[in-house]
């Protein structure tokens, strides 16, 4: 009745022993299509707490990695007290954060003050839902894949503009309609750069887009096109740190300007909210990259047999983790490392550099996909 | 105690299409719910929020139908950009909250006569179908899949739409080249403004 498309080993565990549990019952209860229901929304819970297990398991690591990466730029050590170089700080930052109280601003617009947290999370939720984080580990395996992530960006934008404005401060709805702004520019090109993978690849489809990059370092999608690849690579890194309101790109929540944006007025558990879905949106875009451009949960094979072997008998799974992480670093050193640009320098990027280089890219794409 | 397998072939009496019928009329609820709100709420910007999840629940709709690109199309064009801009233009404009707007009576009863014989019609037109009563799908499988659709779009002849689809491109390019000049600031436009500025 319910047929994944990619058989799991978890999953099929669970097909397995959901009938020979239910010989149990009472024979009147019984029956094939109780099992098949059973099974499935057993298999649906166990997706459900494994995409919230990845993201927000991740944010305290995130966390973590932060401080000690901003420390080691800056020639600090970073947290170092609290248990072995400081792994516990983050423990007691989270605990922190989760039993502080929760208050709102006078006058406000309680329903909207409250809902957009729950909004800002939808998008980050759903991207960790299609990314195929090993050759069986695929939580929804769907063919409108690429399409279904640029479709869901779009509450991230409606969830800020609605806490910016609800919080009834100035500085707030300024940080909102400029973040607004900026991730509704960068969503272009971020599109862009998505529908040049998918031309290059001929699907939209997560897992295809992963299967294609197979073989050695040199079929992954930054050195399968030559040149082109990596420059699509680079636009991307661009764009999504961008759309992610992270720095150098962070006017959103500039501090020295608008005292910390949208999300100003915020605390405790509402404000935990937001500053997860920032993190969580660090984790899926990093699998994304990985996904689209560094050849997801694919070995780094360098065409030697003998090498290959050892390498390819490390799981998928700690591949990947491994390229995220990667790219995680890589937004981090990005973060400490340049300067944040004006409001206008930003938009006139966008529209003046970034969106035409994207346009030529698309041809150039098409004329590569038509030649070879 | 009642018999639980009667009662599942009661459920399935009720539902012939299983878990997606209750799907829909779960999604026709919630998609009802926010419609009232959104003419209901007194705040603009509430109803906006609210028109949003009315789409999604269109777009979810359209998903139970299995054309799934016209749900994300749906939720791409209508939540990531027509309402977004609808949110942008409350809250650059108008003063929130100080002038909750009234409808009058008589008003009201005459959106209400035309809103109740809207939907007469509507389930009297479509009612009498008879492909609609018996609900077998009559499309082949896979035919709205992304790959079937964007060939339709760009073939020719009895089953293609390349001439539609033309034409619709050349309208959002003319619509954004407008919207592009009369947005711009002409060169004497922008030297009267920093006159103005240094005057000041």
């Amino acid at each position: 009745m319910f047929v994944p498309s990619i058989t799991n080993p978890i999953g099929d565990v669970v097909r397995e022993w959901v009938p020979k549990l239910a010989e149990y019952l009472p024979v009147a209860i019984q029956s094939e299509t109780l099992n098949s229901i059973v099974a499935f929304l057993v298999n649906a819970v166990i997706c459900v707490i494994a995409v919230c297990a990845v993201n927000i398991g991740s944010a305290p690591i995130l966390i973590y990695m932060e401080r000690k990466v901003c420390a080691h730029v800056q020639c600090r050590l970073g947290p170092m007290r609290l248990g072995w170089h400081g792994t516990i700080q983050t423990i007691a930052d989270v605990l922190k954060m989760l039993f502080k109280e929760v208050y709102n601003p006078g006058g406000v617009d309680k329903i909207m003050y409250y809902m957009a947290p729950l909004i800002v999370l939808i998008a980050p939720f759903m991207v960790a839902a299609l990314i195929p984080f090993g050759p069986t580990l695929v939580v929804a395996d769907v063919d409108m894949g690429i399409p279904l992530i640029i479709a869901v960006n779009g509450f991230g934008v409606l969830g800020i503009l609605l806490g910016g404005w609800s919080s009834n401060n100035k500085y707030s709805l300024l940080g909102a309609l400029r973040s607004g702004a900026q991730m509704i520019s960068y969503e272009i090109s971020f599109a862009m750069i998505l529908l040049f993978v998918v031309m290059i690849t001929g699907s939209t489809n997560l897992m295809d887009i992963t299967q294609s990059q197979s073989g050695t370092v040199l079929d992954w999608m930054i050195f399968k096109v030559p040149v082109i690849g990596f420059i699509a690579f680079i636009l991307f890194f661009i764009s999504s740190t961008a759309e992610m309101n992270r720095a150098p790109f962070d006017i959103a929540e500039a501090e020295q300007e608008l005292t910390g944006g949208y999300h100003t007025e915020y605390t405790g558990t509402p404000f935990a909210m937001f500053y997860l879905a920032e993190y969580i949106a660090l984790v899926t875009n990093s699998a994304l990259a990985t996904t689209c451009f560094l050849g997801g949960f694919h070995a780094p094979c360098i065409g030697v047999a003998a090498v290959d072997t050892y390498l390819n008998m490390v799981p998928g799974v700690v591949w990947f983790f491994a390229k995220v992480y990667f790219m995680i670093w890589c937004y981090m050193m990005v973060r400490w490392t340049f300067v944040r640009p004006r409001v206008d320098q930003l938009m006139s990027f966008e529209w003046k550099f970034l969106l035409p280089v994207n346009l030529v890219m698309l041809v150039i794409g098409a004329i590569y996909v038509a030649l070879f | 105690m009642p018999n639980i397998s009667q009662m599942m072939t009661a459920l399935s009496g009720a539902f012939p299409l299983g878990g997606m019928d209750i799907a829909f009329y779960v999604v026709a609820a919630v998609m009802l719910f926010t419609a009232l709100l959104t003419v209901a709420a007194k705040n603009i910007l509430q109803s906006a929020v609210f028109l949003i999840f009315s789409f999604v629940g269109t777009a979810i709709l359209y998903m139970l139908l299995h054309a799934e690109f016209i749900a994300l199309a749906q939720v791409m064009v209508y939540v990531g950009g027509v309402v977004i801009f609808v949110v942008f233009t409350i809250l650059l404009t108008s003063h929130l909250g100080e002038d909750a707007f009234s409808a009058k009576i008589p008003r009201t009863f005459a959106a209400f006569a035309l809103a109740i014989a809207f939907v007469a019609i509507m389930v009297k037109m479509i009612l009498p179908i008879e492909a609609l009563q018996a609900a077998t799908p009559n499309a082949p499988e896979g035919y709205a899949s992304l790959n079937a659709f964007a060939l339709r779009l760009l073939s020719y002849g009895t089953d293609g739409f390349v001439i539609p689809f033309e034409v619709v491109s050349i309208l959002l390019l003319m619509t954004l080249i407008c919207s592009i000049t009369v947005a711009r600031k002409d060169k004497e436009e922008q030297n009267r403004e920093q006159s103005k500025e240094v005057q000041k």
